[in-house]
């Protein structure tokens, strides 16, 4: 798949899960603090929503890098080594961040 | 000339550059007269013959069809003929002409284009007929003469191609004005290649290096659509092979008159 | 230079897109600290909920607002082959940012004021 397809698909998938997450989460303002946060993330299906979300977000912010820096022309011949890179960074920071959203269980 | 004139005068402000002498550029400003109907080429023109034999740029059929004089006036790239002189002037009266941005300049106004037509000739900007042309005249519908959207009146100027951002931090991307030479190809039904031509602009060098900024739509000084036309090519990139067999069926009808409609 | 509503959009853009990827790594940081238990977690939350870092969220929030509403632009562009309207959408983009910013920001402002 090219890179901009996957910008695109990962683009349009966040709008979708930017407006739910800054709503349900941020949105009015308060103090976070564990206790409330527990409470929504006790159901398995925030865990879901948040870990395709964490899987978009990755996607796009690294292709998004990726391109950043593949736009500049003495990095072009780097292109192979920024992708691996970022499938790298991506694969650890999916492991990390899964990890975190299922740490979330009420007894912990 | 000068002095006891009853013209108005306009101050032409030159961006200069001599490899020989200079280091880097530097701004030099004229004083000519402002007579009616000058252009801006025709300031240029009086600066060099009666001020400053030294000052050069690249010009050619005065009419706007030659694609010589495309220059960076006031932010903007355009065609120096087609300018008239008095609309380009600020309140002071003052005009600010400098060399195309984002190529490499040779001395003064003129730029190094080598790089516009090393990406040109990548998209192979010829046609390609059949090899089983018939000895007749091919016949295109009016439809699909409006789908070529004008890009056959592309002059090959320069002024979408420096005025790409993209352009100015990679001249590896084939750039505006190749694109909408390939969208041309792709989309004239006489050229038997689209798949080929899809298959060569679907990479990062290609369509998918456009970044939408729209300054080649702005800079074209014959209101043609470079943007629309890399979006067109994208969503053909996508079903390349469906238009390619597309293509092979027109073919089969290339010499046969176009039904009324 | 070459500017024009299209390059100040682009590069707006890149830059929020740049700070956007430095922040979702520092997010992923912040968030991580649960792994270690809620008290690890809500001394790095604690952390983070300084007046300082309140403004540096309406920052934050204007970054992600434009470039989102500037990517539906260009979407919208691409799906539609809009591109007569180039400048006005990039104005309009600019409003509706500017309103959400305001929107989400003022409550952020009184959070950070009364703390409640």
């Amino acid at each position: 798949m090219r890179v901009f397809q996957m910008q695109r698909i990962s683009a349009i998938a966040l709008v979708v899960f930017l407006t739910i997450h800054m709503i349900v989460v941020h949105y009015p303002p308060f103090h976070i603090d564990f206790d409330q946060i527990i409470i929504r993330m006790a159901d398995p299906l925030w865990k879901a929503i948040d870990i395709v979300f964490l899987f978009f977000v990755l996607m796009h912010a690294l292709a998004g890098a990726w391109v950043v820096l593949t736009d500049v022309q003495r990095f072009s011949r780097l292109k192979r080594a920024f992708a691996g890179a970022a499938i790298v960074i991506g694969l650890i920071a999916f492991y990390y961040g899964t990890k975190t959203i299922i740490a979330f269980q009420p007894p912990v | 000339m000068g002095n006891n004139s009853t013209h108005p005068t306009a101050i032409v402000r030159i961006q200069r550059f001599n490899p020989e002498t200079d280091a880097k550029p530097h701004m030099q400003e004229f004083e000519v007269e402002l007579k009616p109907g000058t252009t801006v080429l025709d300031a240029l023109h009086e600066i060099k013959t009666h001020q400053d034999g030294s000052l050069t740029f690249r010009r050619s059929c005065r009419h706007a069809i030659c694609g010589s004089c495309a220059m960076h006036v006031n932010g903007k790239n355009e065609l120096v003929c087609n300018a008239p002189l008095k609309e380009r002037l600020d309140r002071h009266g003052r005009i600010t002409i400098r060399p195309l941005p984002y190529l490499p300049i040779l001395k003064d106004l003129v730029v190094d284009r080598s790089s516009f037509w090393e990406q040109y000739l990548r998209v192979k900007p010829w046609l390609t007929p059949p090899e089983d042309a018939p000895e007749k005249e091919f016949r295109m519908s009016p439809e699909e003469v409006a789908a070529l959207n004008n890009a056959e009146t592309c002059i090959m100027c320069g002024a979408c191609y420096s005025s790409c951002q993209i352009v100015g931090l990679t001249k590896e991307y084939i750039g505006p004005h190749a694109l909408l030479k390939a969208f041309l190809r792709v989309m004239d039904p006489r050229d038997s290649i689209p798949g080929e031509r899809l298959a060569d602009l679907d990479g990062t060098d290609g369509v998918y290096r456009c970044r939408t900024i729209f300054n080649c739509i702005d800079a074209c000084p014959k209101n043609l659509n470079p943007t629309l036309a890399i979006e067109t090519l994208r969503k053909l990139a996508q079903k390349r092979e469906a238009f390619e067999q597309a293509r092979i069926e027109r073919q089969k009808h290339l010499d046969e008159p176009i039904p009324a409609r | 230079m070459y500017t024009s509503s299209g390059f100040i959009s682009f590069a707006l853009r890149r830059l929020t897109g740049v700070a956007l990827v430095v922040y979702l790594f520092m997010h992923l940081w912040v968030i991580g600290s649960v792994n270690a238990g809620p008290e690890a977690f809500d001394a790095r939350l604690a952390f983070v909920q300084q007046p300082l870092f309140k403004l540096l969220e309406v920052a934050l929030l204007a970054a992600v607002v434009y470039h989102a509403i500037d990517g539906i632009r260009i979407i919208v562009v691409h799906y539609t082959g809009i591109t007569e309207y180039r400048k006005s959408m990039f104005y309009a983009v600019l409003a509706v940012s500017t309103l959400l910013v305001i929107a989400g920001g003022v409550p952020i402002i009184r959070f950070m004021l009364e703390g409640k």
